[in-house]
């Protein structure tokens, strides 16, 4: 035994070491661990924005005994077709003219995606179309969402044009434009130059109740959010008010369809963060994961079907200034496409 | 052997460098759709690989630039210029300097020193509390003579009393004079955003107007007028939605870009007259085509287009052999020789294949920029 070492002592030296494919072993793990827990940390927002504003809880009322006697019918038995799914969109006014959450949808679209045809149609649904509410008694149907949320909405479509609505997006106007932004802006044919000398100032203006000017001059061209957020939304200098709008409202849905095609799995934290609370849907995040491939594959524009209620559908005459369904071409054209 | 402390301190290291690359590494693979434009001043990359004759003036992000020579040189500062057309001389530009709630006509040297503002559109403060009381001014131009100012312009208004429409015409103002000068020369349909885009040609002005076609949808529409408050005449059909029109330099041509009323634009060609327009002729159908403008020596056609799925607006190049080919040489006939054999028969020329026109694509002569698609471009020679 040499001087100086006790017996033992080489055994405790010997427990304070690992063997070499220990340490591969540990070193192997301890990369595969900090790699995974890396792309957790780059996700995390996201997925914490994702849980949040997915599979949000709806509370779809039944409709009281009355509306049901003024229902213009009964909801027809959904034909069934392969995976297809219809989705309420409502893009609200929730502007900082009030700090409560009654919050009106400027933009009501119905849109039936066919995954195995590849089409979609999308019905625009004006905001001012006097309806009877689920909530009860009658009114523009923009009220449905202030008065009751989503589900309020929902039932409100439901009764009065005679659907299922399976799933529902909002979108609130901020959301839009930080959308647009964070995918860089979009490309888009103006079709018309949208001038408007009182267009409200309650996003970046400072006065909720002030005015700005609007002038997106026509042609093709590159809008970032906040301009295409003035295309769309601006109704003074449009002859079909609304409907008009909703034109817009579509073409600009198409333009961040095709921009959204050459996004990355990487973009969606920065996505995540602009969205923000600024959108709410019930679908679940399994179904979202499905979704995004699914709209990727749908590169037709001629498959996309767009339909506005435009006179005779609908004439102006109703209380406040809103308009008057015309049921009878109304419903028939609803069941074409919403079968 | 290797001492637990020791592995444990170089596996928290290795756990804590993989982590963060991994991180990195995860938002390295963004999309490049966020992606700012650069500068066209920017050292790099260098974005022309193609040189044009001349010089072309082009706005991006409120700023005038000049393309020379393959190098680009910033005229102004970027605070909402935008629109520049030159002098029918050549030694200045006009150009709009755009505000929030009103836009100004500016004359500006070649270097883009401000020489005049031409306009006064900003509201007077007895008003200023009232949007309505500003105006628009766009898309300047200048009689051959260069004393008479044509632009698009949003007065008079109507604004009052809950009235909203706003609707630009087609103003002829005498340069140097006041807006009370002036004189609309066209009546705008109401509630379509009105007249735009004019171009001066022999004996009228050729412009857009906008107006609603029978099934509702807003179009435009190539118009010519030859007098104040005349009617004038449609050069193009609704169905077509035509704009920005472009006078070739030898003025029998006229390029514009028509979408049909859809979200495309084709890059069109027709042959101009004087008071009507030839067939159509669809040049560009793949891109979505903006502010096409004639080479001041006729060799072609350059336009804004998008660089790819996720580049802005870039400036491309159509050469004059993709539209107007140059004529076949005529395929060689034998001629009797004097001298020749008597009674022989001449030879058959031998047929050839119709010769075939090269396929010229458009050359991309930007790559990384983001112009502004709805200034047109000028171009000097």
């Amino acid at each position: 035994m040499p001087l100086g070492i006790k017996p033992g002592h080489r055994a405790r030296k010997s427990r304070g070491r690992l063997s070499p494919l220990t340490t591969l072993t540990l070193a192997v793990l301890a990369i595969a661990l900090s790699a995974v827990s890396g792309g957790f940390a780059y996700f995390l927002p996201a997925a914490v924005v994702a849980f949040n504003s997915t599979s949000q809880t709806v509370q779809v009322p039944s409709p009281s005994p009355i509306d049901i006697l003024f229902s213009p019918s009964p909801a027809p038995s959904p034909v069934q077709q392969q995976g297809a799914f219809t989705v309420l969109l409502l893009g609200s006014d929730d502007d900082s003219k009030c700090s409560c959450d009654h919050f009106l949808t400027q933009s009501m679209i119905l849109m039936r995606v066919q995954p195995a045809t590849k089409q979609v149609t999308m019905l625009s649904i004006p905001r001012d179309l006097y309806v009877h509410l689920s909530t009860g008694g009658s009114g523009k149907i923009d009220d449905a969402y202030s008065y009751g949320g989503a589900g309020a909405a929902i039932a409100t479509v439901e009764q009065d044009f005679g659907v299922h609505v399976d799933d529902y997006i909002w979108v609130g106007l901020l959301g839009l434009i930080k959308v647009i932004d964070a995918i860089g802006g979009i490309d888009i044919v103006t079709s018309n130059p949208v001038m408007d000398d009182y267009y409200p100032a309650d996003i970046y203006g400072g006065n909720p109740f002030g005015y700005e000017r609007v002038a997106v001059l026509a042609g093709p061209q590159h809008l970032d959010g906040i301009h295409a957020m003035q295309y769309v939304r601006s109704r003074h200098s449009d002859l079909q008010s609304d409907f008009g709008r909703s034109k817009r409202q579509q073409q600009v849905l198409q333009a961040i369809r095709l921009k959204a095609k050459q996004l990355a799995p990487s973009d969606i934290p920065a996505l995540a963060a602009a969205i923000g609370g600024e959108l709410k849907t019930n679908f679940g995040l399994d179904q979202v994961a499905q979704l995004v491939p699914l709209a990727a594959s749908f590169d037709n524009p001629d498959a996309i079907n767009q339909v506005l209620l435009l006179p005779p559908y609908t004439e102006p005459g109703a209380p406040g200034g809103s308009l008057v369904p015309n049921w009878g071409l109304i419903l028939p054209l609803v069941r074409q496409y919403f079968p | 052997m290797i001492a637990k402390f020791f592995l444990a301190v170089v596996l928290a290291l290795l756990m804590v460098v993989t982590g963060l690359s991994s991180y990195v590494y995860i938002g390295s693979r963004q999309s490049k759709v966020a992606v700012a434009p650069q500068k066209p001043t920017a050292p790099t990359p260098h974005a022309q690989a193609f040189v044009l004759p001349g010089t072309i003036y082009l706005a991006q992000s409120g700023a005038l630039y000049s393309l020379s020579a393959g190098r680009f040189h910033q005229l102004t500062p970027e605070v909402g210029w935008t629109q520049p057309s030159l002098y029918p001389d050549g030694s200045h530009l006009l150009a709009v300097k755009r505000s929030a709630f009103f836009s100004d006509v500016y004359e500006l040297t070649t270097y883009g020193g401000v020489a005049a503002q031409l306009t006064n559109n900003a509201a007077p403060p007895r008003t200023a509390w009232d949007t309505g009381t500003n105006d628009w001014s766009f898309y300047p131009r200048l009689s051959p003579d260069q004393r008479t100012l044509w632009m698009s312009y949003d007065g008079p208004k109507y604004a009052y009393n809950n009235y909203f429409d706003v609707d630009m015409a087609v103003w002829a103002v005498p340069v140097g004079g006041s807006i009370r000068q002036g004189r609309a020369w066209t009546n705008a349909n109401s509630y379509t955003g009105g007249d735009m885009q004019p171009i001066v040609v022999p004996g009228g002005i050729i412009y857009t107007k906008y107006s609603y076609d029978e099934n509702g949808n807003r179009v435009g529409q190539l118009w010519f007028t030859n007098r104040a408050g005349s009617a004038g005449k449609a050069l193009t059909s609704t169905g077509a939605d035509c704009l920005e029109p472009a006078l070739s330099p030898d003025g029998h041509s006229i390029a514009m870009i028509c979408t049909y009323q859809k979200q495309v634009s084709y890059l069109t060609i027709a042959s101009w007259n004087g008071s009507s327009l030839g067939g159509l002729q669809t040049l560009v159908t793949d891109q979505l085509v903006a502010e096409p403008i004639w080479a001041p020596d006729g060799s072609g056609i350059a336009y804004l287009a998008p660089g790819g799925p996720v580049a802005p607006f870039q400036l491309w190049w159509l050469p004059k052999d993709s539209y107007a080919p140059p004529p076949p040489s005529p395929i060689p006939t034998p001629t009797p020789t004097p001298g020749g054999p008597h009674n022989a028969p001449l030879p058959s020329p031998t047929p050839s294949p119709a010769p075939v026109a090269p396929v010229v694509k458009p050359i991309q002569v930007t790559t990384n920029l983001g112009f502004d698609a709805t200034s047109p471009l000028a171009w000097s020679a």
